[in-house]
């Protein structure tokens, strides 16, 4: 999968058009980007990449790049 | 592991009471727009609660609880071996609130009578401390209470909790058998290092005076040190990963799978996190009771307030296997499984009494000549 593949999958999340994220997306000016979309990325995580995603790592995120990354590592 | 097993001990009924106030999540609308509210109620299925009096407790709603199923069973107190008050939602900050129930309930000196400070786990740790307890004597009857009045604690601003709390009193009544196929097992966990996901930081010996000056925190919602403060996403996180894991190794460790089990009264934290527990350990969505549209999240007595609404009142006469779950503040969690007759399960009460008696609003209230 791709990290473009992985970007189409968040915003598919966050129920946002195919092409409106891309790197550099800064997630605090997204206002889908909440605390119940929050869940939902656990969940994404957990059911697609197998990757146990915790409230102190989704916090450190700043950016869709670092979400990407985690899920890559 | 904390895998427990007892043998000749039994749930002999179990019964709750919640305060006839209904708050209506919708109503909220006002205070957090519509959008918000609309968000919140698909996202935890919470439609409605029920919210207590400003001096009603849940150890009144539990009392209430407790008369009425002593009543149905024609037990008398005198038979009641030990008494114990599970919750987060004491009438004091001391004495225990057990020792109250104890003396409204007529219950005698020779019982064993404590609290036990948790929440939304109550029931399951409960009931291995009562059958702990009831295991190594000669009584024949413990009655456990189980319930909070979180919504006492939250701030009406934060966003988070204020719509999520419902309050209960529930009360089970365990009783010692001639027959060693009564069985009651559980498993325990705890994981101190997320006491701070939900906690109340004052008002408690590490900061007795804390503020009560309201701040708006980062998560964009306004709680002082003496509001509960609960971190979403970190719970979140715990449930879907640790709960599903400890109801595996309780099904491996009792040797049972999810089939051996006609109803799965769990704690109803909320429709989304039940919804992944199911999906994580392939529990049939059917067989697990959901209260909380209209009770809200009832803390450690949903459990019952489950088994009530399914069950009570039905006018059956059949053995149903249970296994509860709860899992919470603490971090606290745990499993257990249990049969009940239907017959023992009491429909949900309603009530508004309080014990007068134990409201002290002024000091010299303890001084009175009687």
């Amino acid at each position: 999968m791709t990290r473009k593949d992985i970007i189409e999958m968040i915003e598919e999340m966050l129920d946002m058009e195919v092409g409106s994220l891309n790197e550099d997306s800064i997630l605090s000016e997204i206002p889908e980007y909440d605390s119940m979309t929050k869940l939902s990325l656990i969940v994404m995580c957990d059911d697609e990449f197998d990757k146990k995603l915790t409230g102190e790592r989704i916090m450190g995120f700043s950016t869709v790049k670092d979400i990407v990354d985690f899920i890559e590592e | 592991m904390a895998f427990f097993k007892f043998n000749n001990i039994r749930v002999a009924g179990v019964a709750c009471a919640v305060p006839r106030n209904v708050v209506e999540t919708e109503t909220y609308k006002p205070v957090f727009g519509d959008e918000e509210v609309d968000k919140f109620i698909a996202m935890t299925g919470v439609k409605a609660s029920h919210r207590t009096l400003e001096h009603q407790t849940c150890s009144d709603l539990g009392y209430r609880a407790a008369r009425e199923l002593l009543s149905h069973k024609g037990i008398k107190p005198k038979e009641i071996g030990a008494l114990l008050f599970s919750s987060h939602s004491p009438d004091y900050r001391r004495p225990s609130t057990a020792f109250v129930l104890q003396h409204r309930l007529g219950i005698p000196e020779e019982a064993v009578c404590y609290d036990i400070s948790l929440g939304c786990s109550s029931l399951v740790v409960g009931m291995q401390t009562m059958a702990s307890i009831m295991n190594t004597s000669d009584m024949r009857y413990g009655l456990l209470f189980v319930g909070d009045t979180a919504g006492k604690s939250v701030n009406p601003h934060d966003r988070s909790s204020a719509m999520l709390f419902g309050e209960a009193g529930a009360v089970m009544l365990m009783e010692k058998t001639d027959a060693p196929a009564d069985q009651i097992k559980a498993l325990i966990r705890s994981d101190g290092s997320g006491f701070k996901y939900m906690i109340i930081p004052g008002g408690g010996y590490r900061n007795l005076h804390a503020s009560e000056d309201v701040v708006m925190c980062d998560d964009g919602n306004e709680r002082s040190l003496m509001n509960s403060f609960i971190q979403g996403t970190s719970v979140f996180t715990f449930t879907i990963f640790d709960v599903p894991r400890l109801i595996k190794d309780f099904w491996s460790q009792s040797g049972t799978t999810a089939q051996d089990y006609d109803c799965f009264a769990f704690h109803q934290a909320n429709l989304y996190i039940l919804k992944q527990i199911a999906k994580k350990t392939k529990i049939p969505f059917d067989c697990l009771p959901i209260t909380l549209d209209r009770y809200g999240n009832t803390s450690g007595a949903s459990a019952i307030v489950s088994l009530c609404d399914v069950y009570g009142g039905k006018d059956e006469n059949k053995v149903i296997k249970v296994m509860a779950c709860g899992f919470g503040i603490g971090i606290s969690l745990g499993a257990t499984s249990f049969e009940i007759n239907t017959a023992d399960i009491l429909p949900i009460m309603e009530d508004d009494e309080i014990y007068t008696e134990g409201l002290i609003t002024d000091p010299n209230q303890l001084y009175e000549k009687k």
